[in-house]
């Protein structure tokens, strides 16, 4: 009678098992954890909107209750100049001089139709003067910024242009400026925190699209009826145009 | 090393019985470099050919001339004379007819090429250690499946005289599924060659090496078809490789195998027969990768997989027109959403 005996298994193959289980436990576990900590992070997230949004409305009123005091004391109250400009490159790459080359070129405005942040200051106001007939800006409003972060928000990660899709890229990002979530990226662009240098980098410019119902005519000056140049809050229906 | 391998000699005579063991040669340890072994072949499988040309006068025997221009003809030299339907005829070009061909061939061509002797002696020990290796031989085409022990050696071989005695001990050892397979290969040769006196083709069997130059054996291997022999002292890449494919079925005499380290050294001592000869050293000296990658040495330094986010990205959804994406973003926007809902309702 032949003795059974148990199948010998070489050692390393034995010690192979071994490490691959303990891997995939090591795996598992860092699941459950990063589940937890996800779970969290959205509650954060959550609260973080709430108060942004609590703040903005709060900010509204607070103009809207100026206006309405100066206009009862047949006062004047000027609303404070905006911090932050939305500047969309309208006129294609084609016989461009150098100058406006380079400053388009430093304001990441390489393409037709990308949009960017601009701070609003001294120097960046002389900029945009030299290239108005290139570009179309003005001063957009939260609710745009929002939009343009949510539906054409990418990040530059690596020099990749990588979709933002989740909280958790922020976070790992921009974690310690404190600004953890989608709502804080608008936030600090939208009043120009004392991190919208970080943020804005961070983002990749907005590529839009043409816009829907088309340009006035390109040729002229906001002012004259046409496009290009400083069109203020109308920038915002513009954005929502080509968004 | 520990134990170096050691092979068996078996006695030719007997059937299986064996005779010795010898420890094996360093040759059958050098390192198996195809790339040489197929420049070594290449070059000199070239060395037996015999040159072939087209006669020096070939097309210009005749004493043609061109008319030149004027004549309304082409300016190819035309045939002199008269009297005949050659006479006007171009002649000498390729393009004519009876015309000398483009680039006669020369009997001057370089036909034979010479090799350094160290490359053909690396070449010789590479293929000396592909025969060693079972794998190498069957893959080149040998039968030995019963052949009892790779390489195989036989004691008492070099003294047969009779091709039936060579053809009994080749079949007691294993090796008759080798020749039926090169006797069932002979075919009629495609090409030109079938009538110019290498009418069959066959396929390659097994090589005997024997040491003596004189043993009986050259003649006996003679009439079986696809075995050959060689001395150890002459050891041909032509004859260990054919074709430039390593692991011929090798069957060594024992005389023959123990002469080997005599002939190319070990890896401490250089050869004395090939002066001054030593093996070639081993690009690598664990050649194994695999074993390398699982070892602990290794194993213990790696760290386990990194799966890079930014490169796994998903595609980008639009978090206005779906909800899981704008749950990702903002956990507070279907809150806000609600609200504003109840409001409009509370309105009106």
């Amino acid at each position: 009678m032949v003795k059974k005996e148990a199948k010998k298994v070489p050692e390393s193959l034995q010690k192979l098992r071994s490490r691959i289980a303990a891997n995939e436990a090591a795996r598992t576990e860092a699941k459950v954890q990063a589940e937890q900590y996800r779970v969290a992070a959205a509650q954060e997230a959550l609260e973080r909107s709430e108060k942004h949004l609590k703040d903005y409305v709060a900010s509204q009123v607070l103009n809207q209750d100026n206006q309405q005091t100066a206009n009862e004391n047949r006062d004047f109250w000027v609303e404070p100049e905006p911090k932050v400009i939305l500047a969309i490159r309208i006129k294609g790459i084609n016989r461009c001089p150098p100058k406006v080359r380079s400053i388009l070129k430093l304001f990441r405005l390489i393409q037709l139709h990308s949009a960017v942040l601009i701070k609003n200051n001294k120097a960046t106001k002389n900029m945009l003067k030299l290239v108005e007939p290139w570009i179309t800006y003005g001063y957009p409003s939260r609710e745009t910024i929002q939009k343009l972060v949510y539906k054409r928000g990418y990040l530059k990660l690596n020099k990749n242009r990588i979709p933002l899709y989740d909280n958790a890229q922020i976070e790992k990002e921009l974690g310690k400026f404190k600004i953890v979530c989608a709502e804080d990226v608008v936030t600090e662009l939208a009043t120009c925190g004392p991190h919208f240098k970080e943020v804005n980098n961070l983002l990749w410019r907005f590529k839009l699209s043409s816009p829907k119902g088309g340009f006035s005519h390109k040729r002229t000056s906001y002012i004259q009826g046409g496009d290009w140049g400083n069109r203020e809050k109308k920038i915002n229906n513009l954005v929502l145009r080509m968004l | 090393m520990a134990d170096t391998p050691v092979i068996t000699v078996y006695d030719a005579q007997s059937s299986g019985e064996v005779k010795e063991s010898v420890a094996l040669p360093a040759v059958f340890t050098a390192p198996i470099r195809l790339d040489i072994v197929r420049f070594v072949h290449d070059n000199l499988n070239k060395n037996h050919r015999q040159p072939y040309a087209v006669s020096l006068w070939a097309g210009h025997q005749h004493s043609a001339e061109s008319w030149g221009t004027g004549r309304a003809v082409s300016r190819i030299p035309r045939v002199s004379g008269s009297g005949t339907g050659r006479a006007a005829q171009g002649a000498f070009g390729n393009m004519c007819r009876s015309g000398r061909m483009f680039a006669p061939t020369k009997i001057w061509r370089r036909w034979h090429r010479r090799v350094n002797i160290k490359q053909k002696r690396h070449a010789v020990a590479s293929a000396i250690a592909a025969t060693g290796v079972p794998s190498l031989v069957m893959a080149r085409g040998h039968q030995i499946e019963n052949v009892n022990e790779v390489p195989l050696v036989l004691d008492g071989i070099e003294k047969v005289e009779r091709t039936k005695e060579l053809l009994d001990i080749l079949t007691k050892y294993g090796a008759k599924d080798d020749l039926e397979r090169v006797e069932k290969s002979v075919h009629l040769r495609a090409g030109k060659g079938k009538y110019r006196n290498r009418r069959y083709t066959l396929k390659k069997g097994p090589l005997i090496i024997y040491e003596d130059k004189n043993c009986a054996l050259r003649r006996a291997y003679r009439n079986i078809p696809g075995v050959d022999a060689v001395s150890v002292h002459e050891l041909n890449i032509l004859k260990l490789a054919p074709g430039g494919t390593l692991g011929r079925f090798v069957i060594w005499s024992a005389a023959a195998f123990k002469a080997l380290d005599n002939i190319f050294g070990t890896y401490s001592t250089p050869g004395v027969e090939k002066k001054g000869y030593t093996l070639q050293r081993h690009m690598m000296t664990q050649a194994d990768v695999s074993a390398i990658a699982k070892s602990d040495a290794v194993q213990g330094v790696l760290r386990p997989i990194k799966i890079d986010e930014d490169e796994h990205h998903p595609k980008k959804q639009n978090p206005y027109r779906s909800k899981r994406a704008m749950e990702k973003l903002n956990p507070f926007f279907k809150l806000k959403k609600r609200f504003e809902i109840l409001k409009n309702r509370r309105g009106h």
